[in-house]
């Protein structure tokens, strides 16, 4: 909510010093988002002080001054102006101060006396056209302060950002409590009693609540013989500065009371309405109303209409009707003040997506004994500003009131206990008084009677704040809590997420976070078969975007498209990943989606064969590493981990033949694979890619590998290597079994070195070559013992392989 | 000159000679071997007058010891010859670029979420985390959020079907946490929430740390103690805080806080003393315990430490801001 200093000054005086206010009110809770200066520049114009003022040696008509703007010594200046006297605070403009008139002052010799600057005039300031003598400025303000602080209340309007609570705080009367509470001063309500002549009000309207739920109180107004014109400029100025449109004399009328005193009014031209009569009831099913704005609005039972004996004339609260609007043709007017119901103009409000100046202020509930005030302020504006004539009395109805609570007590006790303070029930009772609550004692607590526009108060906590808000936050003591020393659980869903940060981090992955949300055809794009679980995708009611409107069930689609976006970016060898939860419908407690929490990395093929290190000269198939990254990842959390192709159908956004299921104990619990060419294309990739998936949260109850000390045997340790031709399509991970199966016990290690085709091997044929390791602990072992091994080994590989040794 | 010493003369010329291990092994053995002219000359004792005997023999032994130190010599003096040899010859260009593993990055929010648990770890705070689609109860009922109430505007919901909802805050872990609990107990809990929201400083998406405690002494005072003990953990151990009276409908007194930032104020976060009807929701009584709550944002945080200038680039995955921070 805006608000011109000006104005709100003419409702209660102000600190000095803006930054204060600013700073006091900040501080309370009425959050200042801007400060706009709206006046001329008046940079370099500061806060003089005429110190002396005498005649100018040589002219009658010229006054010579002393001016103290805080220099070292006073400034001669000449002045021509008849009302400079000694003793004032003036705007004093010293050399070199460029003028809002573009001027730049210099040094003048005036009748052969020097002077140092110059005393302004309104009109030399910008400010207006007076410029019959200088001007002095009220208060007191600080000698040497720039001037536009000492004008403030003229030119600074405030940006408040209102809290959902203070609705009481949208009005001018609002916010000058609010200074009050925190600076004092008294508060000057401008006059509202209208002149009143003619026919009665009640001759012309009567007013019925036909939904009293809705409608707590309504008061009308007649006012007689409009002129309806623009306003005067004044009124136009305030309005602009608040951010409201003018219109015209009347509606901007209704506009400026709402301002004033936060009542939001409707003005009907009388003339346009049916029976003489007001109704404030339910709208009917398949009612419209053509709204102001012209658009014709379809209404629904819960909507609250104010009709006349015919038909809905507005939606109350939200917004007037375009038939009984305000014209030029207007003579009589019809001004209504009521209070709504706040949930009720809330929901019209948020269904048609009208919010206005009305609507915020009636969702926040508007003060019950401020309505009829209102009527009175506007109808007398309106006679003094559109010349019409005020119809004698209101005509009122009351529908239900709604809840407020009278008395709340407080335990002072509870305040000190509650902020750590040291105030004694005198000092709370003062901060509640000053918060505008009456405040008694009833065998030792206080009872706060809540003010009629305070429903936001209901309960002890609501005074304590009071009170925290008015003796200031900055006043609380810092302390540090005394508690017992508990040891400090961490779950284990973000244990486990750090750990795998670390594992990926470690392999040179880098982290990245995305959003969640995914198109409802992913599953389609990734190929998921019709009863794929993760086709139970979440689906958002009100996305941004369409494309957004799903939470995944699954990380790899937004690598994917970071991938893409990388790439797309000149991005080479990508190493990403990410851990978070995906969303699997109704799979939680409570109705709620299960959320287990997974990690997902992609590797990219490099442009380069030697993936950009000098030195190396072949490429490892990408999904060698990525099986590498996944398998040390879960090694890395405490896990041995398989790979097995025969485990379960391969994802079907992998390649069948460069895929395969990642397993801890009996458990499938993700999957690695190079990408499908397909899914690839549907991605926008282009470079080969692999990926890996695991769900972190089935490594809960998953048997951790050993890990412990197992001895260093202090015997020699044996190695052999083994090259042996086999198939080309025998799987190397069934002889790496087949060999740990028969080589005995005394098998320490084993490892395939090398993998080779080629010139030397036969068509169809691949080289394998693997290190044996043999040790024991309590001797060496003989090198015939370790050569029976070998031997079986070599034997077991012919018989079971085909398996031939290479020479 | 005897035997002996032509002997001694001329192992010492070979020796000199031997300009290689190889060749000092060789000329060695021509004079120490089994088969070497001093043990020649010591099988000829036996052939040699009585009185010959003793001397011959002490001095080939004396010639056989003086032979020994003069190979043991040109060996060391041969092998710091060969090993500077080597040294001149293994020449790499050092200048060449290291090869180290490809840089992996932890993402800036998870270094800052770490900073965080961490600090609150040494406070002796627990963590605790909760779902990401909420109940309405746990993310808004619980907390004291009336229906239709415009304070549920503040937070631009994302609405699940089904009648739940995006988390707007983590909050609700504050409500999964207390309920079932009983006081003294303090935790954290760090966590990604949701708003329909979309600009260079909002993103959908963002990352909230919440924390609380219940007890039934703890004040605001103790609130604003371990808010600044935080904050100068964060952003410097000259941090200033400030505290503005706020409205949120789950703590009373509310506030918002601000830390010392350039000169001027950057807004930081909500806190407060706990509602006491959010306590009751929770089963806790207020009339016996109390305790506050604070949340705020992280994403600012980890941009303003590592000069991100627009919050969209943290979630869009791009290396080439990732791997630069």
């Amino acid at each position: 909510m805006k608000v011109a200093l000006g104005w709100l000054s003419e409702w209660i005086p102000l600190p000095d010093s803006t930054d204060a206010l600013v700073e006091r009110l900040t501080l309370g809770g009425l959050e200042v988002e801007e400060r706009i200066e709206t006046g001329p520049d008046l940079e370099g114009i500061v806060v003089g002080h005429v110190v002396e003022c005498g005649p100018h040696p040589n002219a009658d008509r010229l006054s010579l001054c002393r001016v103290d703007a805080g220099g070292e010594e006073p400034a001669q200046v000449v002045c021509g102006a008849p009302n400079v006297a000694q003793g004032q605070k003036i705007a004093y403009a010293p050399v070199g101060t460029r003028l809002p008139d573009g001027k730049k002052l210099k040094k003048a010799k005036i009748r052969d006396v020097v002077s140092f600057g110059m005393i302004c005039s309104e009109r030399e300031l910008g400010l207006s056209e007076e410029h019959e003598g200088i001007l002095v400025l009220e208060g007191d303000p600080p000698v040497g302060a720039p001037v536009s602080e000492a004008l403030a209340g003229a030119d600074t309007v405030l940006d408040f950002e209102l809290t959902p609570n203070r609705g009481d705080w949208a009005s001018m009367l609002g916010m000058a409590r609010e200074v009050r509470s925190h600076f004092g001063g008294e508060i000057r309500v401008p006059p509202t009693a209208p002149p009143e002549e003619g026919e009665p009000a009640s001759a012309a309207i009567a007013v019925d609540i036909d939904d009293p739920e809705g409608c707590p109180a309504y008061v009308a107004r007649v006012v007689r013989g409009v002129q309806v014109g623009p306003s005067p400029d004044w009124l136009q100025a305030r309005l602009e500065a608040a951010g409201v449109r003018p219109i015209n004399n009347v509606v901007d009328v209704t506009n400026l009371v709402m301002l004033e005193f936060g009542q939001p009014l409707h003005g009907f031209d009388l003339g346009t309405l049916r029976g003489a009569r007001i109704r404030v009831r339910r709208a009917a099913s398949g009612e419209k109303l053509v709204t102001l704005d012209g658009q014709s609005r379809a209404l629904e039972p819960d909507d609250l209409v104010i009709a006349d004996a015919e038909r809905g004339i507005a939606l109350a609260g939200v917004m007037g009707g375009a038939e009984t609007e305000v014209s030029d043709a207007t003579r009589d007017v019809l001004i209504e003040a009521a209070e709504f119901h706040p949930t009720r103009v809330r929901r019209t409000a948020r269904r048609l997506g009208l919010h206005s100046e009305s609507s915020y202020r009636f969702e926040r509930g508007v003060d019950p004994e401020g309505v009829a005030r209102a009527a009175d302020r506007a109808a007398r504006l309106m006679a003094e500003l559109a010349g019409g004539r005020v119809a004698p009395g209101r005509v009122e109805a009351r529908g239900e009131p709604l809840p407020h609570t009278a008395e709340v007590r407080l335990d002072p006790v509870r305040v000190d206990r509650l902020l750590g303070t040291d105030l004694d029930a005198m000092a709370v009772r003062e901060l509640l008084h000053r918060a505008d609550f009456t405040v008694h004692e009833e065998g030792g607590v206080l009872v706060a009677g809540v003010p009629s526009w305070r429903r936001d108060v209901t309960q002890e906590a609501d005074l304590i704040e009071e009170v925290a808000r008015i003796y200031g936050f900055d006043r609380i003591p810092e302390t540090l809590p005394v508690a017992p020393v508990a040891p400090v659980e961490i779950p284990w869903r973000l244990t486990v997420a750090e750990a795998a940060r670390d594992a990926l981090v470690a392999q040179g992955l880098v982290e990245c976070f995305t959003f969640p949300f995914a198109p409802p055809d992913d599953a389609d794009r990734l190929g998921l078969t019709a009863g794929d679980p993760r086709r139970g995708t979440v689906r958002l009611q009100n996305p941004i975007v369409e494309e957004h409107s799903e939470l995944r069930s699954t990380l790899v689609p937004s690598l994917l498209r970071t991938a893409a976006h990388n790439l797309a970016r000149q991005a080479d060898a990508l190493r990403l990943f990410e851990v978070g939860p995906v969303f699997l419908a109704g799979g939680g407690e409570a109705g709620l989606p299960a959320e287990p929490l997974h990690v997902a990395g992609i590797l990219t093929q490099g442009d380069r064969e030697s993936g950009g290190l000098w030195a190396a000269h072949e490429r490892i198939p990408l999904f060698f590493l990525v099986k590498g990254v996944a398998q040390r990842a879960l090694f890395d959390l405490g896990y041995a981990s398989w790979c097995r192709p025969e485990e379960g159908d391969p994802e079907p956004y992998q390649h069948p033949g460069a895929s395969c299921r990642l397993g801890v104990g009996e458990r499938v619990i993700g999957s690695v694979g190079e990408l499908h060419p397909e899914t690839a294309a549907r991605f926008g990739l282009e470079a080969p890619c692999a990926v890996f998936e695991i769900d972190l949260s089935a490594l809960q109850d998953a048997p951790r590998r050993e890990i412990g000390f197992a001895g260093i045997s202090r015997q020699p340790m044996a190695r052999r290597d083994l090259a042996v031709v086999v198939d080309a399509s025998c799987p190397a991970g069934e002889i790496l079994e087949a060999i740990r199966g028969s080589a005995g016990s005394e098998l320490v290690g084993l490892e395939l070195f090398d993998r080779y085709e080629g010139k030397g091997v036969p068509e169809g044929k691949v080289s394998l070559a693997f290190r044996l390791a043999f040790q024991r602990e309590d001797r060496a072992l003989k090198e015939g013992e370790i050569a029976k091994r070998v031997d079986r080994v070599v034997k077991m590989l012919a018989h079971r392989f085909g398996g031939q040794l290479r020479n | 000159m005897s035997q002996v010493e032509r002997l001694e003369a001329e192992a010492r010329e070979a020796i000199d000679n031997a300009g290689t291990r190889e060749e000092l092994v060789q000329v060695r053995a021509r004079f120490l071997g089994r088969k070497g002219s001093v043990a020649a000359i010591l099988r000829g004792i036996g052939e040699l007058p009585a009185a010959e005997r003793g001397p011959v023999g002490a001095a080939a032994n004396e010639a056989k010891q003086k032979i020994e130190s003069w190979v043991a010599e040109r060996r060391a003096a041969l092998e710091a010859s060969g090993r500077a040899a080597d040294l001149a010859e293994h020449r790499l260009d050092v200048t060449l670029p290291g090869a180290a593993p490809p840089p992996g990055r932890l993402h800036p929010v998870t270094r800052v979420f770490r900073d965080v648990i961490a600090f609150f770890a040494s406070m002796g705070f627990a963590v605790q985390d909760g779902p990401e689609v909420e109940t309405d109860w746990n993310n808004f009922g619980a907390l004291n959020f009336p229906d239709d109430h415009p304070a549920r505007d503040i937070q631009d919901t994302f609405f699940v079907e089904g009648g739940t909802v995006l988390r707007t805050h983590t909050s609700p872990v504050q409500i999964r946490t207390m309920t079932g609990r009983t006081p003294p107990f303090r935790f954290i809990a760090p966590g990604r929430v949701y708003r329909h929201d979309s600009d260079a400083t909002h993103t959908p998406m963002f990352h909230q740390i919440e924390g609380f405690m219940v007890d039934d002494r703890t004040t605001l005072g103790d609130l604003k103690g371990i808010l600044h003990a935080f904050a100068r953990h964060m952003f410097g151990p000259d941090t200033e805080l400030r505290f503005r009276g706020h409205y949120f409908p789950f703590t009373e007194p509310s506030a918002e806080m601000d830390f010392s930032y350039r000169g001027g104020w950057m807004e930081w976060g909500g806190c407060g003393m706990i509602h006491p009807e959010v306590l009751r929701n929770c089963g806790i009584d207020p009339e016996r315990h109390q305790g506050w709550a604070f949340g705020m944002g992280i994403d600012r945080t980890a941009m303003d430490r590592f000069g991100v200038p627009d919050l969209r680039l943290m979630f869009e995955g791009d290396v080439r801001l990732l791997e630069q921070i």
